[in-house]
């Protein structure tokens, strides 16, 4: 039988995050203003009773604030012993009189801190835990945690076992959602829970050598459409994100889309072996007396007791199970391998596109398939180089967490681009008698099945017209084999309706790496095409250039900046490899082949992810 | 002319949240409208909330309940 767990976490965060700002418009900066401190722990006190008035429990992660009042720690403590609450510790909601008289600074981001200083946060943070309750938390967490954050805690507290990491694409939309001040920037990272490499916290790990010691849960389950396309903080499982969004009716109060994002996110365990997840996680800031935005309070708060009452509801039918953290994360292990992909087949349930993604997660890549563009894919990160990337003060990334990408249609265009270039995608284009068709042009419908080893996504068939009167029925078969790295296409010409013909697929990929809008220096990349004993080398001067080889073996691109070698391989008689090298108003590579195929042929190639050092 | 200030809610612009950005809007209770600091959408309350709703033309299926079952 399927299972749907829900962690439900709270946090006594006694100087709400926007709260102090909102809030206290037109007067000073009080952090220790004592209407503000009471008005916090009555939020958290509503939250706690909205949770275990539908028979859930909940994660109480202690902030550092809250572990200098005495009655937030009395309640955590009773609320462990009558509903069964766990205990935990966040690193968000540092901020507080005593915090900043310690540490001189308003940073409140625990990766932007120093090492040198986040390891005496923590060991401060951890020790005054332990002096309020007697024992050292299971359960930690933050927006997000970097690699050398969670190592240093896994090593001095080796009790923590499930930590929350990251939010899902949280990154320059997120920043520019809010007029360009909101420094979070962590896009590229898994959805779902994974176990954090001990290299990098967004790839998850592949082994147990490479195994940080937690179970890392995503800030929120958030909308693998809205999201990926909008800012973040409109569509996750938080009610007054929705609200945020003005995702409701303004005259009844409903909201059924979040609602319908929990629904999905139930859906999704016929694509995980019959686990499906969800995490909600409301800072107290959200349903301040003041109101929020456009939302007065009465509707702050309704909106938080229907979201804990749909999760009551769902374990009182028997379809969800609650758990409080450290149970999940015990669940998680028995559960899951290291190499058990995570996967989605995604729908739209907000604008009524009836567009479909499907997202794929492993300890090698992460992939974006898009059928409205015929199964393209739009995003990917190469998991595979594990790419170290220290954050914080004293790095070379000082707010920038996010997993580099090859491929990010948003940030880098994808099929269009206005007047010149090209824009990062891997797709297909089908050749005939000087016409060319891109694949992203044919909207289509996927099907997810699972193979021995790996998953499969079958795209509905797609028709091209040639002005010149040739027609073709094509088929894509999009194949993530597990824990290799790699990504299969496979596009079938079921039928053409001048049988004698042959078209040309040239199957591509263009590419390029960062973590923003932004392009980066590409001078350090190398392209190649290999054929045998023969190899041409490209390196990356922005000339526009091209290389081919009939009979190509490998395409293959090196970017040292992210330590990655992407390599396309083809299986077809008669085949001509290119890259092909990008100039300054379009600095791309290009990967690809061209593939000659009949009717009831088949080409197929594959998209190879390694770390190269 | 006294300092603008804050509203009876904290309205956001609805022409930048139309582009995804979330920009409180200040008041000014001599003109009796909301301005933003952004933009140059200026309105009273009745064209901000109108304005709002407006801006949920992209969610089609905002109050469709959908089921997964199919």
């Amino acid at each position: 039988m399927d299972q749907f767990i829900v962690n439900i976490v709270h946090r006594p965060e006694m100087v709400p995050e926007y709260a102090e700002k909102v809030t206290g418009h037109g007067r000073s900066e009080d952090l220790g203003r004592k209407a503000l401190l009471t008005e916090s722990l009555d939020i958290f006190k509503t939250q706690q009773e909205c949770a275990h008035k539908n028979g859930l429990k909940t994660t109480i992660q202690m902030t550092y604030a809250s572990l200098f009042n005495e009655e937030a720690v009395q309640l955590a403590k009773e609320h462990h012993e009558k509903y069964g609450d766990e205990i935990a510790l966040t690193l968000l909601g540092l901020p507080c009189e005593q915090f900043r008289e310690k540490y001189r600074t308003k940073d409140f981001c625990i990766w932007m801190f120093s090492m040198e200083d986040k390891e005496a946060i923590v060991r401060d943070v951890f020790e005054k835990f332990h002096d309020a309750f007697g024992f050292y938390p299971e359960s930690t967490g933050s927006y997000y945690m970097d690699a050398d954050l969670i190592n240093f805690i896994k090593a001095e507290y080796p009790s923590v076992k499930c930590a929350v990491a990251t939010c899902w694409e949280e990154g320059p939309k997120a920043y520019h959602t809010c007029n360009n001040s909101w420094y979070t920037f962590m896009d590229g990272g898994p959805w779902a829970p994974w176990i954090p490499s001990k290299v990098n916290t967004h790839a998850p790990a592949s082994c147990e050598a490479e195994d940080s010691g937690i179970v890392a849960i995503p800030h929120l389950s958030r909308d693998l459409l809205a999201c990926y396309d909008g800012n973040g903080s409109n569509f996750g499982t938080h009610p007054q994100n929705v609200l945020r969004g003005m995702i409701y009716d303004t005259s009844t109060w409903e909201y059924p889309y979040l609602y319908n994002l929990i629904d999905q996110y139930r859906s999704l365990a016929r694509y995980n072996n019959g686990y499906a997840y969800n995490m909600m996680f409301v800072g107290p800031g959200w349903m301040n007396k003041m109101g929020r935005w456009e939302q007065p309070y009465e509707l702050l708060l309704k909106s938080y007791e229907d979201g804990c009452a749909y999760y009551g509801k769902l374990k009182k039918e028997g379809r969800l199970t609650d758990m409080t953290m450290a149970e999940f994360a015990d669940y998680y292990r028995e559960k899951k391998t290291y190499t058990e992909p995570e996967c989605a087949l995604w729908r739209d349930i907000l604008y009524g596109s009836d567009k479909q993604l499907f997202w794929y997660c492993d300890p090698y890549l992460r992939a974006c398939v898009n059928m409205d563009q015929g199964g393209a894919i739009v995003d990917l990160r190469p998991y595979a180089a594990k790419l170290e990337w220290p954050v914080g003060i004293g790095t070379p990334h000082i707010q920038d967490a996010s997993y580099p990408f090859l491929i990010q249609e948003k940030y880098r265009a994808g099929y269009f681009t206005h007047y010149a270039g090209e824009g990062t995608v891997r797709s297909a284009k089908v050749c005939w008698n000087g016409e060319e068709v891109d694949l992203c042009l044919c909207r289509t419908k996927a099907h997810f099945s699972t193979g021995d080893g790996e998953k499969v996504l079958t795209m509905d068939p797609v028709e091209i017209v040639f002005d010149g009167g040739l027609r073709v029925t094509l088929q894509t078969t999009v194949t993530f084999p597990e824990g290799s790295g790699e990504i299969l296409h496979t596009r079938k010409i079921l039928s053409m309706s001048d049988p004698g013909e042959s078209v040309t697929i040239r199957e591509y990929m263009v590419g390029c790496y960062g973590t923003t809008e932004y392009t980066e220096d590409m001078s350090s990349l190398t392209l190649r095409v290999s054929a045998g004993e023969q190899t041409e080398t490209i390196p990356y001067e922005y000339k526009c250039r091209e290389a081919a080889l009939d009979n190509a073996d490998a395409v293959s691109c090196t970017l040292p900046p992210i330590k990655t070698l992407v390599t396309m391989e083809a299986d077809c008689a008669a085949r001509r490899g290119f890259v092909r090298e990008g100039y300054a108003f379009s600095p791309m590579f290009t990967l690809g082949f061209d593939c000659e195929v009949k009717e009831n042929e088949e080409v197929s190639t594959w998209l190879r992810l390694e770390r190269a050092d | 002319m006294a300092q603008a200030g804050k509203g009876r809610l904290n309205y956001r612009c609805p022409s930048c949240f139309m582009r995804d950005i979330d920009m409180d809007m200040f008041y000014d209770s001599e003109r009796g409208e909301y301005y933003c600091l952004r933009c140059q959408y200026r309105g009273d309350e009745a064209d901000v909330l109108a304005k709002n709703e407006m801006a949920r033309f992209r969610y089609g299926a905002m109050m469709r309940r959908f089921t997964f079952e199919d």
